[in-house]
């Protein structure tokens, strides 16, 4: 059979709201049907299971907002950036907004490898009164097996607070990632007791990945 | 209505699976503006509501009317009822996110007896008075439909009043009704009153129960407390909907929910006449809509929602006159897509290899046959009304055309069934595996796999069969064992239900109103989410029938006499009981009755009795 040439087009979305509690499965069944509805000439796969040639960028935990999250769509024949992302626009829920189109090359690394460096910004109930320590390792417990990670292996520079907010920036490794919750969830179980008597505990009030760095924007 | 979210989003970043919770789907109607509200709900997990086509249906409905919202509202999981009740947040609609207990009326649909204590978990967990006579004009009308309704009596105290029927008018004509008398300051008793007299609607507490000896002295178990209301509610059936257009509104879940695809409803009604189907008997007559309606309301449903399915709903699709044009059209509508086209089930003398060749298109995945009976002995009592040609012949075009996986439904302990009927399954299922075996190429052989699903009867009312008792939950398991030793081949795999839960379908469905105390107690001691296996609660059903006197082993094996007048008797679908007793009685003598679709009258009394007469789109051919 001839290979028929594709256009592999990679669209930006956020993920917000009330829709940052969609899983990464929900998200993806929701982004293969706002294509669908958007009309777009998408490339369906051969085979026993014919479906939409469409994959997804890095997994977000439920509850984790993006601001810069993506997927990447093979079309079958060309339609311009910007009509694609009307097209998508149009057919998409408010928190779960496309606002960049793009083609990419065949041979660009998939979305989910792509971007290996993830900045994230975490809201908290309240301002800390000293920064939360960072702990060296975070202990994960998956089905009753335990799996010590060397913070330091993940965490690029030190995390920054300004005021109720706290960014920091995590690397995903070939071997495996630390989750942006999980580091959070244990800085916050360092917190000691709040400073005055009967005084608030702080608490995590929203998580968002602000933004995706591919290697070679790093070099 | 006050706002629960802030309180609610608090609440989901350790829920299991918050996205049930979070509205927000693609499709979904809010009208903040309405002045008058109601909400619908289905008495389980989202999961498993939000394709439930009550809800669908009666929520597009409400929502055409001026100055009325329908709301959604669904049980949330049992670890979030429990964090619900111990956080003090009640039950909320999607939407608005706003207390059940603040919507002017509430309807809940009755899926399944099983949903039965889900009723009452809904109404308490939306601080609603679960029983109709503890409730105020404050609170909001609790209406039900649904097919529980044809024997609403085991749920009677927790309603103000049943729509029996279909609901697309009756709904709208009780809520309308409502709104217009509490608008002009009416009290609740005054407002079920108006009700009572809306064709299709029964309201409980005007009516006295009598005890089991007066009832079949005074021909009826009710009594209206005073002159003018009606002794027998008529089923409604919407008279247009075959004119009417197959398109509607549909909500694009997030959550993975059973049937997530397009429904598009082609017909209403089966004429088949199986003596166990409740369904079949109570959804008559048949009435189908046009191929081109339904390819219009397919290609605008597909486009507007996204789905890569659509299921053309009904009791028996592929009895539709003009099935294999419209299946034609589709596929051709939705080549390269990646679209799959499905059929819930099929019938097996309606299954050739034309068929094989349309459903589903190039996706194969499953394919359901439902012979219910392992004889033919007993397929003719049961009117079933398949041979085995039927089965041999639909299975091998399934195989010639494809598929590798075939589900088989049948049924135990149906009535004058004999341990050679329960080894008639375990041989028809080899048969079709070996047959299955021989069509597919040699090396796909080992992907051949016959799954047996067994159900345990339940009598039903309104079926030729309500006068008969459901077997004993052991003798029940024997005849599961015997099956399962009949089977040889590893290939086939046999699954069964517990005939524990199946015991209280069966006392529910053939109920008087003195099981819903056995059904409040029940739900006192923690019963909840009884059709799921991991949930139900065997201890609190038996403590329960011990505290109300009930003897559910009794109640649900008895059988009577074709003359006993059973609790629903002052309900009608239309078929007339000398229907019922005749066929009852020809399925004594494994004599079989035609499909009025296909073949002449069977006298069944619904096209007089209420007015209508069969629609159908062509004629049928068997």
């Amino acid at each position: 059979m001839p290979e028929v040439r594709l256009f592999r087009l990679r669209v930006f979305f956020c993920k917000g709201g009330r829709l940052a509690l969609l899983s990464h499965l929900e998200l993806a069944r929701a982004l293969e049907r706002t294509v669908r509805r958007a009309g777009l000439p998408y490339a369906v796969s051969q085979g026993f299971s014919p479906h939409m040639r469409i994959a997804f960028g890095a997994a977000l935990p439920v509850g984790v907002g993006g601001l810069q999250e993506c997927f990447d769509l093979s079309l079958a024949s060309y339609v311009a950036p910007d009509k694609a992302l009307e097209a998508l626009v149009a057919t998409s829920a408010e928190d779960l907004m496309p606002h960049t189109c793009n083609y990419i090359g065949s041979k660009a690394p998939a979305a989910s490898v792509a971007y290996p460096l993830c900045a994230y910004e975490a809201r908290f109930s309240r301002a800390p009164e000293a920064p939360l320590p960072v702990p060296e390792t975070v202990t994960l417990t998956r089905k009753s097996k335990e799996k010590v990670l060397r913070v330091a292996d993940y965490l690029e520079g030190e995390p920054v607070w300004d005021g109720d907010r706290l960014t920091f920036a995590l690397w995903s490794r070939p071997t495996g990632s630390l989750r942006c919750d999980t580091l959070v969830e244990a800085m916050l179980a360092q917190q000691g007791a709040p400073a005055a008597p009967g005084g608030e505990t702080l608490q995590l009030v929203s998580l968002t990945r602000t933004a995706q760095h591919a290697l070679l924007n790093l070099l | 209505m006050t706002d629960l979210w802030p309180r609610l989003a608090a609440l989901l970043r350790n829920a299991e699976r918050p996205s049930r919770y979070i509205n927000h789907e693609w499709g979904c109607t809010y009208k903040p503006d309405a002045s008058y509200r109601f909400c619908m709900v289905y008495p389980d997990t989202y999961e498993l509501g939000q394709a439930n086509q009550a809800v669908r249906i009666l929520c597009n409905t409400v929502n055409g009317i001026e100055g009325m919202a329908a709301e959604r509202a669904f049980l949330p999981a049992p670890e979030f009822c429990d964090t619900m009740r111990t956080e003090g947040l009640p039950l909320f609609s999607l939407e608005s996110c706003a207390p059940l207990a603040e919507f002017d009326a509430v309807g809940i649909t009755l899926s399944h007896e099983l949903a039965a204590t889900n009723v009452l978990e809904v109404l308490d967990l939306a601080n609603i008075p679960y029983r109709e006579d503890k409730r105020s004009d404050a609170d909001p009308l609790i209406i039900a439909g649904g097919p529980c309704a044809f024997n609403p009596e085991p749920f009677a105290p927790f309603f103000d009043a049943f729509v029996i029927g279909e609901g697309e008018e009756a709904v709208c004509e009780v809520l309308l009704c409502h709104r217009r008398l509490k608008a002009k300051g009416l009290t609740r008793g005054e407002a079920l009153q108006a009700i009572a007299a809306i064709p299709g609607c029964y309201v409980p507490s005007l009516y006295r129960w009598l005890p089991e000896d007066a009832a079949q002295v005074r021909g009826s178990w009710i009594e209206p407390v005073h002159e003018g209301l009606p002794v027998v509610v008529h089923k409604r059936l919407f008279a247009g909907f075959a004119q009417s257009s197959a398109y509607e509104p549909c909500i694009v879940p997030f959550v993975e929910a059973v049937h997530d695809r397009l429904n598009v409803e082609v017909l209403r009604g089966c004429t088949r006449g199986c003596r166990f189907c409740q369904a079949g008997m109570v959804g008559r007559p048949v009435r189908e809509r046009s191929v081109e309606n339904i390819v219009s309301a397919t290609t605008r449903g597909l486009a507007e929602t996204g789905y890569d399915e659509v299921s053309l709903a009904s009791l028996s699709t592929t009895d539709h006159s003009q099935i294999a044009a419209m299946l034609e059209q589709l596929n051709r509508a939705c080549a390269g897509r990646g679209i799959r086209i499905s059929i819930p089930s099929q019938r097996l003398d309606a299954f050739g290899v034309t068929m094989a060749g349309l459903v589903a298109g190039q996706k194969k995945g499953g394919l359901t046959f439902a012979p219910e009976a392992g004889t033919q002995r007993l397929r003719d009592v049961i009117n079933k009304n398949v041979t085995e040609d039927d089965i041999f012949d639909a299975v091998d075009a399934a195989f010639y055309a494809g598929w590798r996986h075939c589900k088989l439904y049948f049924m135990i302990g149906l009535p004058t069934e004999t341990d050679e009927d329960i080894e008639g399954i375990a041989s028809l299922a080899q048969r079709i595996y070996d047959r299955a075996r021989d069509i597919v190429p040699a090396a796909q052989r080992g992907a051949v796999k016959v799954n047996v699903a067994c159900a345990l009867f339940v009598p039903k009312p309104l079926t030729p069969f309500q006068w008969d008792g459901q077997i004993e939950p052991e003798e029940a398991l024997r005849r599961v064992g015997l099956l399962r030793s009949s089977v040889k081949s590893r290939a086939i795999s046999i699954n069964w239900h517990d005939p524990s839960t199946s015991l209280i379908e069966a006392v529910l469905s053939r109920g008087g109103r003195e099981c819903a105390a056995w059904v409040e107690e029940a739900w006192k001691r923690g019963a909840r989410f009884d059709a799921w296996t991991e949930c139900f609660k065997q201890e609190a059903w038996d403590e329960a029938a011990r505290a109300v006197g009930i003897d559910p082993l009794i109640a649900a094996q008895r059988s009577f006499d074709p003359a006993y007048l059973l609790p629903w008797s002052h309900i009608s679908a239309g078929v007339t009981p000398e229907f019922l007793r005749r066929e009852r009685q020809c399925a004594a003598g494994g004599e079989k009755t035609v499909d009025c679709t296909f073949d002449a009258c069977s006298e069944c009394g619904v096209c007089p009795g209420l007015g209508v007469k069969t629609q159908v789109q062509g004629v049928r051919h068997a």
